[in-house]
């Protein structure tokens, strides 16, 4: 609400300005008049532009040669992705990504968006602030750290699930999770359950939080109530929060490796390896830069492309 | 009565009781709850076994024990030390650098008008988009010919740089919400940028700078892969990388042992939660606070 005012009062503040000083500079006095303004953003631009804006640029160059850190690069054309596509287990790698960029939307938006309902049905506001801090809590513990945790926790011989299951007396489900072929993707999905905890659930509770109490009682009128309101109502009104998880989903879904690297690093097998880690590895452990700035460049595309997809087809109704 | 309960007074008294398990506050209390406990079941695994003797550790793993071995802590301290201070270092000095060049960054977007503004700010937002992913591998080559590997530096002039994206975001956002009657009465008495940005940009908006501390020492903190590739040498390493290597070398060295070994392992990984969580302690409010009241959103 106060930034809608602000909003208002800046316009008008604007358009005063407007009728009161015409314009009578040029472009070049105005950009000389502003020389403070360059002169301020001048160092932001030249470190990032070294550190920020080169790097990319060079991975998509240098997608294209044959290179390594000391090492003349060579033209090589398309040969890298080649290279990458017609590996053996690339099908592989890019199902595992499939299933666990699936799996994300899950665990990264449906997740949280009936936790923040349920919090946001809470009454007491005393409650409801306890709940958000206690939800933050987990994310405290390193993510590394959290990631070692849940390697302790599907342990074979020490974990507590396998030590739950013996106590109930399911003992034949005991197995290495995380060993096993058959259960290590769905391990890796596993990891973090119930996935509630982290800023999702705060960043959905934040569209909630400014969705108009008229609504909730016209909702009532109407006996629209529980979750057929979330999902008539309040997911087309919070829905610019709900798509900037689900592109998160997706770009992590594709994009992110540490929890494979520190669980399982793709294996057994290949059974939990990704194009990502794939990436990684040909690039750091065989020296072969070039094929890693192909499978960066190709993952970069699809992220690229997916996010522009969800932003062309997901489109909140105040847009 | 608010409309609320005049509803469903009125409901009720029509005897069509349309009650689901949300209406009651118990069940989603409950639930609620409920769902926090099992988030919190890694949290307290660290916690009990970080107490255990070998023992302990054994037997009794997953109940309190006593007494509380707290000479885990000192063994694990011993092994993590150099690896906090890294951190603790180098996200401090990143924090400070990163967070100069986003106020800056910040009040030139929100409160001075030049040609060319709009493009300027969407050309750094923009690399928001960019994935680690393309960067990573020609990244570490950079760092590599300008000699940053194998220093703290490739930690922090990462932050440094690539961290007033995001911070630039914020602040600006933020900063274009302060009233302009501050800053004309300001320069109308002679303020300059400098005083400007000091005495009165960075005292409104220290809420804002408690998020941006938060997200960013949590993202400093919990930094894996870059230290990894880019920091060899066991003296300026990162507390991530140290304690996977902690938890591997317990492991494979001494496989016939691994379990003796538990308590110290979970001591440092608590050890390793600790700043965070007293960092949270003082800036926590801000943090939840900032996510949810700022209406996040693309």
């Amino acid at each position: 609400m106060a930034g809608q005012v602000n909003l208002t009062s800046l316009n008008e503040q604007v358009r005063l300005k407007k009728e009161i000083t015409p314009r009578k500079y040029s472009i070049w006095a105005q950009v000389l008049r502003s020389w403070q303004a360059y002169a301020l953003l001048a160092p932001i631009f030249i470190i990032m532009i070294v550190f920020v804006y080169y790097p990319p640029l060079l991975g998509l160059v240098r997608a294209f040669f044959n290179w390594a850190p000391n090492k003349e690069p060579v033209f090589v054309g398309f040969a890298n992705f080649v290279s990458y596509f017609q590996y053996a287990e690339s099908g592989r790698e890019i199902a595992n990504m499939t299933k666990l960029m699936s799996f994300n939307l899950i665990s990264g938006v449906v997740v949280p968006f009936v936790m923040a309902e349920l919090i946001f049905s809470i009454r007491s506001s005393a409650s409801k602030e306890v709940y958000r801090l206690a939800m933050v809590i987990p994310i405290l513990v390193p993510g590394v750290v959290f990631l070692l945790l849940w390697k302790h926790i599907y342990d074979a011989n020490i974990g507590p699930i396998n030590g739950l299951l013996e106590a109930i007396g399911l003992g034949l489900l005991k197995r290495d999770w995380l060993g096993d072929p058959a259960t290590a993707l769905y391990a890796v999905m596993g990891v973090g359950f119930p996935w509630i905890s982290g800023i999702s659930t705060l960043i959905v509770l934040g569209g909630l939080a400014q969705m108009p109490e008229s609504v909730f009682d016209a909702c009532l009128l109407d006996g629209c109530t529980g979750p057929r309101r979330w999902v008539m109502v309040d997911l087309p009104l919070s829905l610019s929060q709900v798509r900037l998880l689900i592109i998160l989903a997706v770009i992590n879904g594709i994009t992110s490796i540490q929890n494979i690297l520190i669980l399982t690093r793709g294996g057994p097998g290949y059974a939990t390896s990704v194009p990502a880690l794939r990436m990684f590895l040909r690039a750091f452990t065989t020296n072969e830069y070039g094929v890693g700035s192909a499978i960066g460049v190709t993952l970069f595309v699809v992220a690229m492309g997916m996010t522009l997809l969800i932003n062309r087809f997901v489109r909140p109704y105040n847009e | 009565m608010n409309l609320k309960q005049i509803i469903q007074h009125n409901i009720f008294h029509r005897g069509q009781p349309k009650r689901t398990w949300l209406d009651s506050q118990i069940g989603v209390h409950a639930t609620i709850i409920l769902l926090i406990l099992i988030s919190f079941v890694p949290v307290y695994l660290m916690l009990t076994l970080s107490f255990k003797n070998q023992v302990q550790y054994q037997h009794e793993r997953y109940a309190i024990t006593f007494p509380l071995r707290l000479g885990n802590y000192g063994a694990a301290w011993e092994y993590l030390d150099t690896y906090v201070w890294n951190t603790l270092l180098a996200a401090v000095v990143g924090f400070i650098g990163m967070l100069i060049l986003s106020v800056i960054g910040g009040y030139v977007f929100a409160r001075l008008r030049f040609p060319g503004r709009e493009p300027l700010y969407y050309s750094i937002i923009m690399l928001m988009m960019v994935p680690w992913i393309v960067s990573f591998v020609p990244q570490y080559v950079l760092y590599n010919d300008l000699g940053l590997t194998n220093t703290l530096w490739a930690v922090i002039v990462l932050n440094i740089a690539s961290g007033p994206v995001f911070g630039i975001f914020l602040l600006r956002t933020f900063f274009s919400g302060l009233p302009e009657e501050i800053f004309e009465s300001a320069r109308m008495d002679g303020a300059g940028h400098w005083t400007l940005i000091t005495q009165i940009t960075l005292p409104l908006s220290l809420p804002t700078i408690a998020t941006l501390a938060v997200l960013n020492f949590l993202s400093t903190w919990n930094s894996y892969l870059w230290p990894m590739v880019a920091i060899s040498d066991p003296k300026y390493q990162q507390v991530s990388v140290g304690l996977f290597q902690m938890a591997r070398n317990l492991s494979s060295n001494l496989s016939a042992a691994t379990e003796m070994q538990g308590g110290p392992l979970f001591a440092g990984y608590v050890l390793a939660s600790l700043p965070m969580v007293i960092l949270f302690f003082f800036l926590g409010k801000f943090y939840v606070e900032g996510l949810v009241e700022s209406g996040l959103k693309v």
